[in-house]
């Protein structure tokens, strides 16, 4: 069972010696990076297959679990930890600069990133979250313009803010139950976490990693990086570090926030997500900060998902997110060569059919058309919102459709550009092969789910299960306390 | 017991939320780049003595057991250590900041941020080829027209 550290240490070991390596032999600094993220990969997914339907917990240290750092490992925690190990590995950065530093970075990036997926204590959950935050200050700041350093600075800027909010609402659970646990808060956070107290904490904690997870109030961030940062860089934090942000939320909503306040609050911040996303990307004038903007309405929907109690909630946004990590940084990837003005786009698809073609498809999924995966995606959101029943529910309903037909909107015009007569005096440059072969596998990812709609969706299900099993958890990491502490 | 606990605290309690909304305040308020990173700091420290006080108690010895003797108060060493980090993070982070800013000054030659946003929107746009969308904050077309409005008025009249 020490394979799950190694999906941790390894990469961050190889992050730390590739700048030693590189002195021995520059080949082997280059090749080592993704190899290492090969291989972890391999360890993610031999674990995942020894899993099945039994979770299983890690101490590490020698202590046991109050004491001891405990991870914990289900489907869940390891389908994000997978996605972001392989995500990295798809998505590595090609720096035009420093190639060296770059690699590390992402070697770092990955690391942390299965750290905060499989933690299962908050001590572990903010360093690595903290980790993971410089380290894409480092991966945005690394192409070297002016604008670069300025949108890192800004976005510093508001991440600082989020990290404090989110160590006070450490603090007040802390305060409150004496434990940072995962296991034993969610032993105890029923008797002293259901009160104003807990929910101060909740919105602390909401607050401070939804400035990852591209919250609304906390995302100016968002265009400005997407636009400044090279697209394979706002591919990872579209694509798959905004998901892992969105994964603590999920664990802390599941195993310590019980409140129905907590969810009014996503529902709220959700529906001002999506209205406010989809009409800045409707009036976006350029692809990056057009996709930047989609990408915060399509995580407000992710929220809303989180608002509706129970399995189906978590169930819903699992899928959107899942939809949503195969897309996003499929379509940055295209606007690697078509980044800039709409206007520009006249006639590309006559010099690169291909990409032309995928971006009608991800389109076509992004808007929810019915055979593909992201129509499923949204419905299993709405459907279970209609049966609530609430007035507040419908509305999330109604902004989800109109965010539909906004979406459906900004990406024709897109395509009608594309597939434009008349050609630009400027001829486009064609896609890299590297980005385009990605892109293709990523778009193939969706069509091959459309015929394997129903296994897949019984896999996600049943990791949505596992993720709600509250009891599961606390008995995996500490069976004896859990029989202390029961009279 | 609660209550002898908060009454004894009162004042660092309101120092560590002081701390904090100061903190927040420069943040939010000031457009000085130097200012909102102190407010950073501040609203990182404030975090940081609430982390502390969250198991606080006076006269607690450090949690060592020497020669078999059990204190009697044994200070928590979870949030010393989560604080602790923090703090190291924080600096980390501070020291990132503040070279950013180095480099955001050479490039624009301003600290003020309103303008540091303006000049990123500028080079957003000029990058992807498009208009910079009319802003609130840039006045500089709209001083002209009212002079014209006003002749025009003045002749119609």
């Amino acid at each position: 069972m020490n394979l799950l550290v190694l999906m941790i240490a390894l990469p961050l070991l190889a992050a730390f010696l590739l700048s030693i390596i590189d002195r021995a032999s520059s080949f082997a600094a280059r090749v080592i990076g993704p190899l290492v993220l090969l291989a972890t990969a391999a360890i993610g997914l031999s674990v995942w297959s020894q899993l099945g339907d039994a979770p299983q917990a890690v101490q590490w240290g020698g202590f046991q679990a109050p004491l001891g750092i405990t991870l914990y490992a289900d489907q869940f925690g390891l389908l994000f930890a997978l996605a972001m190990t392989i995500g990295t590995l798809l998505l590595w950065p090609r720096s035009t600069g420093n190639q060296l530093r770059s690699s590390s970075l992402a070697l770092l990036l990955a690391g942390t990133g299965s750290g905060l997926a499989l933690s299962g204590d908050l001590f572990n959950i903010y360093v690595f979250y903290e980790l993971m935050t410089v380290v894409s200050y480092g991966l945005i700041a690394s192409r070297g313009t002016s604008g670069s350093f300025a949108s890192t600075l800004r976005y510093l800027v508001i991440s600082g803010f989020g990290a404090a909010l989110a160590l006070a609402g450490i603090a007040l659970v802390y305060q409150a139950t004496g434990t940072l646990n995962l296991a034993q808060l969610a032993q105890v956070a029923p008797e002293k976490l259901n009160n104003l107290q807990g929910f101060a904490a909740f919105v602390l904690m909401l607050v401070g990693f939804g400035v990852k997870a591209e919250l609304f109030p906390v995302n100016m961030w968002v265009p400005e990086v997407y636009a400044t940062a090279s697209s394979r860089v706002s591919a990872l934090l579209a694509g798959v570090v905004s998901k892992l942000a969105l994964l603590i939320i999920m664990r802390l909503l599941i195993l310590v926030f019980h409140q129905p306040e907590a969810l009014t609050v996503l529902l709220v911040l959700g529906i001002l997500g999506v209205a406010t996303g989809e009409l800045a990307a409707w009036r976006a004038r350029d692809l990056n900060r057009m996709l930047a903007f989609s990408s915060i309405g399509q995580l407000g929907v992710m929220f809303i998902a989180l608002s509706i109690p129970g399995n189906a909630g978590i169930f819903a946004a699992l899928a959107v997110a899942v939809h949503h990590l195969f897309l996003k940084p499929a379509m940055f990837l295209l606007a690697a060569r078509w980044g800039g003005s709409i206007r520009r786009l006249c006639g590309a698809a006559k010099t690169s059919p291909v990409a032309a073609g995928l971006f009608v498809l991800l389109s076509l999924s992004l808007i929810g058309v019915p055979p593909l995966p992201g129509f499923w995606a949204k419905l299993l959101v709405i459907m279970p919102l209609l049966t609530l029943d609430q007035p507040l529910y419908y509305f999330a309903v109604f902004i989800i459709l109109a965010a539909a037909s906004l979406e459906a909107n900004y990406l024709f015009r897109v395509v009608m550009k594309l597939y434009d007569k008349q050609p630009t005096a400027v001829p486009h440059k064609a896609h890299a092969t590297a980005d385009l072969a990605t892109a293709v596998f990523l778009g193939g990812g969706l069509i091959a789910a459309v015929f394997m709609l129903v296994p897949l969706a019984d896999r996600l299900d049943s990791i949505a299960a596992q993720a709600t099993d509250v009891s599961t958890y606390i008995q995996t990491v500490a069976p004896q306390s859990l029989e202390g502490d029961v009279q | 017991m609660s209550m002898e606990f908060l009454d004894g605290n009162t004042i660092l309690y309101s120092a560590a939320f002081g701390l904090m909304l100061i903190g927040i305040g420069g943040i939010v308020i000031s457009n000085h780049l130097m200012r909102i990173i102190f407010g950073i700091a501040l609203l990182e420290a404030g975090a940081n003595l609430l982390l502390l006080l969250s198991t606080y108690h006076e006269g607690a010895s450090a949690p060592i057991i020497v020669d078999g003797i059990i204190p009697a108060m044994m200070a928590d060493p979870v949030p010393q250590a989560l604080v602790l980090t923090a703090i190291v993070i924080g600096v980390g982070i501070l020291a990132l900041a503040l070279s950013l800013a180095i480099r955001v000054q050479r490039a624009y030659g301003t600290l003020d941020m309103r303008e540091v946003r303006l000049r990123l929107e500028q080079e957003i746009c000029d990058e992807a080829g498009i208009e910079m969308p009319s802003s609130s904050e840039k006045p500089a077309e709209v001083i002209k027209t009212p002079v014209n409005s006003v002749v025009q008025q003045e002749s119609g009249s």
